[in-house]
Parts: C-alpha cells; structure tokens; sequence
C-alpha cells in the first residue's frame, strides 16, 4: 500500500517538476517577447515623432506660402471670393463632352438630333454595331 | 563519550546505554516523543522553504523585469523629455526627437590612431586631432560628437570599432522656426526650458519631475495652446512686410478673442530662431508686446470714453469745447485734426481729438480716471503664462496734468497686451478677461471674468468704433465684408526726457465684427518712416491701419468669420439694435 502510494507521489513529482519547468521556459520566452515589443513600441514612437516633427517642417505655412508664390500664379485670397453655397446659382448645363469613340462620334454627325449625354451614348454604340 | 560505549562489551550493553542515554538525554525523556517533535520541524522547516520559493515565484510572475527596464534606461536620455506644444488645431509647434550622440570610452580603445582615422571618413566635419586627443586619454567617458543623423550613425556602426557607442538624446525641435519664437520660447542644451512657454512648462512641475528622475520618456500629455499657427503665420508674414515697407524698428501684433481672452495670435518682429536661441540674447529681439511698456496714444481715448459713458454723466449726444488748444500749466494741448469748434462725443473719437479726450476725462476728475483705468487693469503688471512681464509706468503723483494727458494716452506706459486686454472688455459686453496663451473655451473664460463696464456703454463703444472705421481715422481698415470698427494711436516716443515730433510709435485696435465682436486684432509700428504711399505721413491711419485691413483680410476666413456686404452702416445696425433690445 505505502509503495503504490509513493510511486504515486513520485510520479506527480516528475510531472510537476516537467511542468514547472516548461512554464518557466514559455515565460521566459513570453517575457523576451514584451521586452522586444517593448522596444520596438519605443522605437516605433520615436520614428512617428520623427515624421511628425518633419511633417510640421513639410507643412508650415511659410514654407507652403513661399513655394508657392515661387511656382504657382495664385494670389491672395479676397472676402468677395467667399460664399455661401445655397447662395451660389444653378450650375450651368455642361457642354458636352467630346466622345473618344470614333464610331460613335460618326453616328452623332448622321443623327444630329440624338442627344449625345453621357447616358445615351452607349446605346448609340450598340445601334452603330446592330447596324 | 559515545565511542567508549561501542567498544564495551555487550553483557554490560543494555545497562551502560541506560546510562548513556540519561547521561545525553536526561532520565525522564520519552524518545518517541522527542522524535516526532523533531519530524515536526523538520517538516516546518521545510514548508517554509518552499513557502519562500513559491512566494518570489508570484513576485516574479507579478513584478515586472527590472533587469530588463535597467538595461533600457542606460543607452537613452540624457537630455529630459518635454512634451510636445500643439497649437489649437493640433498642429505641433514644438516636439521632441530622439538624436543620437556618439561616444567613446577611451580606456577599451585599442588603437585611438585608426579609430580617428575612421571615424574621420564618417564624419568629415569632427576635428581630428581633438578626437585623437579625447581618445588617447584615459578616460572612461567622452563625447565624440552629439546630434548626429541616423545615416551617420548606421556608418559609423559598421565600422566596428571597440569602445564606440552611441546614446540616444532627445532634442526639441520647432518646425515653424521664427514665427512663434516669442510664444513658445526656447529650451537650453539639456532640454529644460528657458524662456516662454518652455519656461512655464518647467516652472509648473516638470523640472522637479525631471529632479526627481523620471519624465524621460514621451508619454506626457501635450500643451494646448490657444495659438493659431495658421493665423500666426499671416500676422507674422504681414508684420515683416510691413517693417519692411515703412523701415519699421519693429513690428507687433496680436489677435485676441474677446470672448474667451485667447491670445490667437502674437508676433513681435524681429524675432528669433528658438533652434538657435543665441539670437535670442539680442536686445532688439525682445518681446514688444508683454516686456516692452508703451504709450498707447489715442487707443487710450476708447478707455477714456468708455469711462465717460459708464459713468452716465455722458451720452453720445453730449458736446465738449474743443475750440483752440488747451493750455495747463506750460504743457500746450493741440489736436492734430483741429475742428476748432464744438465736438460731440463721437466726433471726438473720430476726429481723435486730444483737447476733447482730456475735457471728457477732467470732467470725470482724477480720482475716477485713476480708479476706471485700475478696474480695466491698465494700472497692474500683467501676468500670463509667459514668465516675461513688464510693469506699467504709473506717474508716481498722480494730478490734473496726467489726467489730461493720460486720457489721450500719453504719460501712462503700459504693456500692448495689456491695452487689448482693457478695450477687449469695453467691446466684448463689458467682461474683463485675463489673457490665456492656453486654449480656454467661452465657459471657463466667463467664471473667470470681471463685469467693468455695463452692456449699454459697450454697445456705445462698438458704435463709436465701427463710425471710426466708416468716416474716421480709421477708414483705411474697413475691409468691406467683415464690419471692421476701430481705433487708431499715434504716439510721439520719448527722446532724451522730451516728445519728439518725428519718431513715433503707431498702434491700431480694430475689433471684428463691430456689431458682435469676436476678435482684437493690434497692429503696432515702432518708429515707421513716411512714404510716398503715405504722402509723407507717418501716422497710425496711414501704417498701422492699412496694415491692420490686411491682416483682416487675410485672418478672418481662418477665423472662420464670414463676409457679409450687405450690412447697414454703424447707426442702424449697432445704435438701432440697441434700442430696440431696451
């Protein structure tokens, strides 16, 4: 009796002793994990700051202002340039845009009174093709 | 004892180890007992063992490496971390970047000739011999050379030379360069602030963070200010063109938000490149605006009128002599619009007339004028988040002749700051606000203000404001959408203890929208020149208001005013409204 209990005990020692063991080891290996996320959250923070101390030097106003009085025809800015948008009139109808399709264009010349919008411009295609 | 029992013989055995035993255990001890006793604490023994083991296994498991946190903390940061300053958009105007500073230990060099020579090819600028000096020495510490690129750095690690390292640094960089200089101010090599807001940063706790050993990394909550950076870049770029143009000594300018005592803006030029704070140490570069006292000239006259009307005693329809000069004591006071006749009230204003102001104000007497200037603050240092400040210059002995000559605002000097911070109060509906660098919303601004003056006198001086603007002084300021009223200020500067007629200082107060103020917008000129432009005037209506219009223009869609053309003028609009609301 005294010897099955002991083999018992012996065999619960080993496979403690083994499972110890093996949570010692993953939390190390859990634990070099968080010091290198650690240190890469760290560096990864710095390249941000980085970039956003170059992003301000990108961005900052006088920069902008002087590049583009150097390159572009733009000018200041006036109050009358300002409006509300419910204040602003109807858009104009928009001309229409010349077609890339040289059959379809054809088909426009032969048809002057097909309104050549967007829309309809792919029927007078497939007619083209019917025909 | 024991060895002489083994070797007797066993006939005698069982009696001498009777003896034996009571001789070393004493007679009356039960053995059995004794036994289980000590198995007792032996097990106690051992329990406590793995009691202790257990215990700093669950310290472990619960405690972070502190060995791991050690070994960081040793390459980086010599110089303390700051936090970031945001300007009220959130874009960054002052940040930290982590620099790496290359070092040596000299005692781990093996060969100081070859190492200088590498790291010569590396880096061309270092000084070869000073390094071939540090390196030979026997030291166990010295910098090679601090803030160097990361691509310098990556070279100089393949090189691969023993008793070379790098540490990483935190350097404070300021992307916008010159234009918030007087603002933020500047920090000294180690990062700790020393000037401006840096200054201020320090002073409320990080430096003794920073004693204390902590603070090093960048996990600090950023400063918001109430600054515009988009706003401050146009004052700025107006301003320098505008020194330019009337060759200025200097320029100023601020905008405020009456509502909430916000600074948005302020640029005193010439200013400094806080990445290189030695120019900082020149005296022209100071800060106009909060070191520098003034005479205000004729904005003062808003001050004086708004008294006037506050008291009662005064309408808007109330006439003053202002025919000829007034003469006191040897002092001559002439205006330099004379009318020469009988002014109203608003007349006053927009003619800008001396002799009136100083009627208005002896009216008043001294002690009222003296006590009315106190409550709008224009008697007391100034202090705001800034650590720089100025003392106005009060006259010691207060009389008749400073109250007339204070009511045009000549012998009171005070910091421009803390006159927009008086005239926002008289427009805003009456409430004295303390000026804030610090973003502060309308809320917080009211539990902290100050009733000066009653609502009825503000709605009179918006009024006398916006007339100005319309036929005044001022005209030059109206940009037509935004309903521009204002004030001009022409003071002649104090030279060798007397007024000189020909340098002056100029100043525009203009308040945007007139008819329901958000913003003060101050423009001032120290010494402009006449111009042709000008037809030979140096005056404030002919610089600092034109210059004033501009920046309007230009500020006010950022501000997000809207224009509006079709807006009556000031007799309807503001006085009728008024009325109405009584």
């Amino acid at each position: 009796m005294m010897r099955f209990v002991h083999v018992i005990v012996v065999a619960a020692l080993v496979v403690a002793a083994v499972d110890v063991y093996k949570i010692k080891f993953e939390s190390t290996v859990r634990a070099e994990q968080v010091a290198r996320l650690a240190a890469e959250i760290k560096r990864e923070r710095e390249a941000i700051a980085a970039l956003r101390a170059e992003w301000a030097l990108l961005d900052n106003p006088a920069r902008i202002q002087a590049l583009v009085q150097r390159h572009l025809a733009l000018k200041m800015m006036d109050p009358t340039q300002i409006e509300h948008l419910d204040r602003l009139p109807e858009r104009p109808p928009m001309p229409p845009a010349p077609s890339s399709d040289g059959i379809a264009a054809i088909i426009d010349t032969l048809e002057p009174d097909f309104p050549t919008g967007a829309a309809a411009a792919p029927a007078s295609t497939t007619a083209g093709v019917m025909r | 004892m024991n060895g002489r029992a083994n070797t007797a013989t066993p006939a005698a055995a069982s009696w001498r180890r009777r003896i034996v035993e009571s001789l070393l255990y004493g007679r009356s001890v039960d053995r059995a007992r004794k036994a289980q006793a000590r198995l007792g604490l032996a097990v106690l023994a051992f329990v406590l063992v793995y009691a202790i083991i257990a215990l700093r296994l669950v310290l472990y498991a619960v405690a972070a490496d502190t060995h791991s946190v050690r070994r960081g903390g040793s390459t980086d940061a010599v110089a303390t971390a700051r936090p970031d300053i945001i300007d009220r958009n959130g874009e960054i105007l002052a940040t930290d970047i982590k620099t790496p500073s290359l070092f040596a230990e000299p005692r781990r060099i093996i060969d100081p000739d070859e190492a200088t020579e590498l790291l010569a090819g590396v880096l061309p600028d270092l000084d070869s011999r000073e390094v071939r000096d540090r390196l030979g020495s026997k030291r166990g510490f010295a910098w090679l050379k601090r803030d160097i690129t990361p691509a310098q750095q990556q070279e100089v690690h393949h090189l691969g030379i023993p008793g070379i390292g790098f540490l990483a640094e935190n350097k404070r960089v300021y992307p916008n360069g010159n234009e918030l200089s007087h603002i933020i101010g500047h920090v000294n090599i180690d990062n700790q602030g020393i000037a401006g807001i840096e200054k201020w940063i320090d002073n409320r706790g990080l430096a003794d963070l920073h004693r204390a050993g902590f603070g090093v990394d960048r996990e600090q909550e950023p400063i918001r200010l109430g600054v515009d950076l988009r706003v401050q870049h146009a004052l700025h770029d107006e301003l320098v063109a505008a020194r330019d143009k009337f060759k200025a000594d200097a320029a100023a300018g601020i905008v405020f938000d009456v509502r909430t005592g916000e600074i948005v803006s302020m640029v005193s030029v010439p200013d400094y490149n806080p990445n290189n704070p030695r120019e900082a140490l020149e005296p022209s570069r100071i800060n106009r605006l909060t070191t520098g006292v003034y005479e205000m000239g004729s904005t003062f006259k808003a001050l004086t009128i708004a008294m006037a009307l506050d008291s009662g005693k005064v309408t808007l329809n109330s006439s003053f002599d202002a025919r000829g000069s007034l003469r006191y004591g040897h002092f001559n006071i002439s205006d330099y619009h004379a009318q020469n006749r009988v002014l109203t009230v608003p007349e006053i204003f927009t003619y800008s007339s001396n002799v009136g102001a100083a009627k208005i104000a002896l009216a008043q007497g001294v002690e009222n004028h003296k006590a009315f200037l106190s409550k709008v603050g224009q008697l007391d240092r100034l202090r705001t988040e800034l650590p720089e400040s100025a003392e106005p210059i009060v006259p010691k002995h207060w009389g008749e002749l400073n109250t007339v000559t204070i009511a045009f605002g000549h012998g009171l000097s005070v910091a421009p700051l803390q006159s927009v911070m008086g005239v926002a109060a008289i427009v805003n509906g009456g409430y004295l606000i303390p000026p804030t660098f610090l973003k502060r919303s309308q809320a917080e601004a009211r539990a902290i203000a100050k009733r000066v003056v009653k609502p009825e006198t503000s709605t009179a001086m918006r009024y006398l404001m916006r007339l100005n603007a319309e036929k005044g002084t001022a005209t030059k300021a109206d940009v037509k959408g935004f309903y521009v009223g204002g004030k001009t200020g022409t003071a002649e500067k104090v030279i060798n203890g007397r007024y000189s007629k020909n340098r002056l200082m100029t100043d525009f107060m203009a308040v945007l929208p007139a008819d329901d103020p958000r913003f003060l917008v101050l423009i001032m000129l120290d010494e402009p020149k006449p111009i042709p432009e000008t037809h030979g005037f140096a005056t404030s209506g002919w610089n600092a208001a034109p210059v004033a219009a501009k920046v309007i223009s230009r500020i006010a869609p950022l501000l997000g005013l809207e224009p509006r053309f079709d807006l009556p003028t000031a007799d309807h609009l503001i006085l009728a409204s008024a009325k109405e609301a009584r």
